[in-house]
């Protein structure tokens, strides 16, 4: 009963605040190739479409496909290409995002304990310098960061509960955005121009809570991810400078519903908000609510 | 193969957009007719580049702006306008993307008389399309 009023909070919860946010299918989302119990499961196809709500007007619908190769029942791969469209009053601009391929190796059980790495790469699609009739964006609404990322993590399975531990930091910054908030006519967004990102940790508690039918699946988890520094830009006098409050902790609260279909179908329902939200979020992953429903095919 | 190689790269390429209430079109600015001419340059192409016409900063009513006269350039994707300190963009003031505006405003902040040089740089790519050197009117 507990876990159905977490539920129902994560649904009906406070709708006003922000987070950094899981749109980006970075870190957030990084655990996919962990939490497959199926040995017999050899590929999985997934489509998924998340809507959120950004900062001021900003509204996304986020789709993305993925598919996960597993060699054995250590190792797998997963490859998974993002796309997005984000709506306010800059317009609305749809875009690829980024393509991220990982490897996930899941170690041998012991007492209980199951350790998984995990290691991978995201490439972005663009620049982070997609245009409106000439007019530059903020990075709310570009699909991409433009930057290539290293992911690597850890995770830990005891009995119902997941730990993982991860980090995305960026090591190649391709973004040249060119946002200007002072020749933006709005303050709903800071200046990002030519922005460079620092890397993030991420850390999460995952309970999971299955029928007995197996079939139904409740995952509520927590998330904490810290960005380590703050992120700069250069500044319209040509200086780069510190974005100051663009660092710290943001702590998400995440429920996920998983229903099998049949024995290779299956449908996820997740929805997140935050409650520790970091003073400034340039970066644009910002999301006050976040909705992701897919589907996937497991053969 | 190479169908399904096509079609993975068009839709790589694939994207759209629909202007906005803060991108729907430009109020054209306009130098008064009191302003003042106080620098003017004609622009002088970089290898490869085409350019034509001339920057002039005018003072009205306590601020600078820069105004572009008979200006035409070779298109370039990410291309602004700088008020810089050389014939080079090391150090500038950046006036924002050039567009078919032709009139850029100089911040308050900016003591005009340090700056040498209008120049049209195209930012994602680092390279300099267009340099138009100062002299005082």
């Amino acid at each position: 009963m507990r876990k159905l009023v977490l539920v129902a909070f994560l649904f009906f919860g406070s709708k006003t605040l922000f987070a950094q946010g899981c749109s980006d299918a970075g870190i957030c989302s990084i655990d996919k190739g962990f939490d497959r119990e199926t040995d017999s499961v050899r590929q999985v196809i997934e489509t998924a479409v998340v809507y959120s709500l950004g900062e001021a007007d900003v509204k996304y619908v986020s789709p993305y496909v993925a598919y996960t190769k597993h060699f054995s029942s250590k190792f797998s791969f997963t490859a998974r290409v993002t796309y997005s469209t984000a709506t306010g009053s800059f317009g609305t601009r749809s875009q690829f995002g980024d393509a991220f391929l990982i490897g996930n190796y899941r170690f041998k059980p012991k007492q209980q304990k199951q350790w998984s790495a995990m290691l991978g790469f995201k490439f972005p699609f663009t620049a982070s310098n997609l245009k409106i009739n000439g007019y530059s964006l903020p990075l709310d609404y570009q699909s991409s960061l433009g930057t290539i990322d290293v992911l690597a993590g850890t995770a830990l399975k005891t009995g119902n509960f997941d730990w993982q531990l991860a980090v995305q930091i960026p090591v190649v910054n391709l973004n040249r955005n060119s946002y200007f908030s002072e020749y933006s006519g709005t303050t709903d967004f800071p200046s990002t121009n030519l922005f460079e990102r620092k890397p993030d940790a991420l850390f999460r508690a995952t309970y999971t809570w299955q029928l007995p039918s197996r079939k139904l699946t409740f995952k509520p988890n927590v998330l904490f991810i810290y960005h380590l520094g703050e992120d700069t830009y250069e500044n319209i006098f040509s200086k780069r400078v510190s974005i100051a409050g663009s660092d710290g902790l943001t702590v998400n609260i995440n429920g996920l519903a998983s229903y099998r279909l049949t024995k290779k179908q299956q449908l996820e329902v997740s929805v997140a908000t935050p409650v520790v939200v970091r003073d400034i979020r340039p970066d644009g992953l910002t999301r006050s609510f976040v909705l992701g429903v897919s589907y996937q095919i497991l053969f | 193969m190479r169908t399904l190689v096509l079609i993975v790269c068009s839709f790589l390429l694939f994207g759209c957009s629909e202007e906005g209430v803060l991108t729907s079109g430009r109020v054209a600015e306009n130098i008064a007719p009191d302003a003042s001419l106080q620098y003017s340059g004609n622009f002088v192409p970089t290898a490869g580049i085409s350019v034509a016409g001339a920057a002039q900063i005018y003072f009205s009513e306590g601020s600078y702006k820069v105004q572009l006269t008979g200006f035409s350039i070779s298109n370039g994707p990410d291309l602004k306008v700088y008020l810089s300190k050389s014939d080079v963009p090391n150090n500038f003031v950046n006036l924002g993307n050039l567009s078919s505006q032709t009139v850029y405003e100089i911040p308050d902040s900016v003591e005009v008389a340090d700056y040498s040089h209008v120049l049209i740089h195209c930012q994602q790519y680092n390279h300099l399309f267009a340099v138009a050197a100062l002299t005082q009117n």
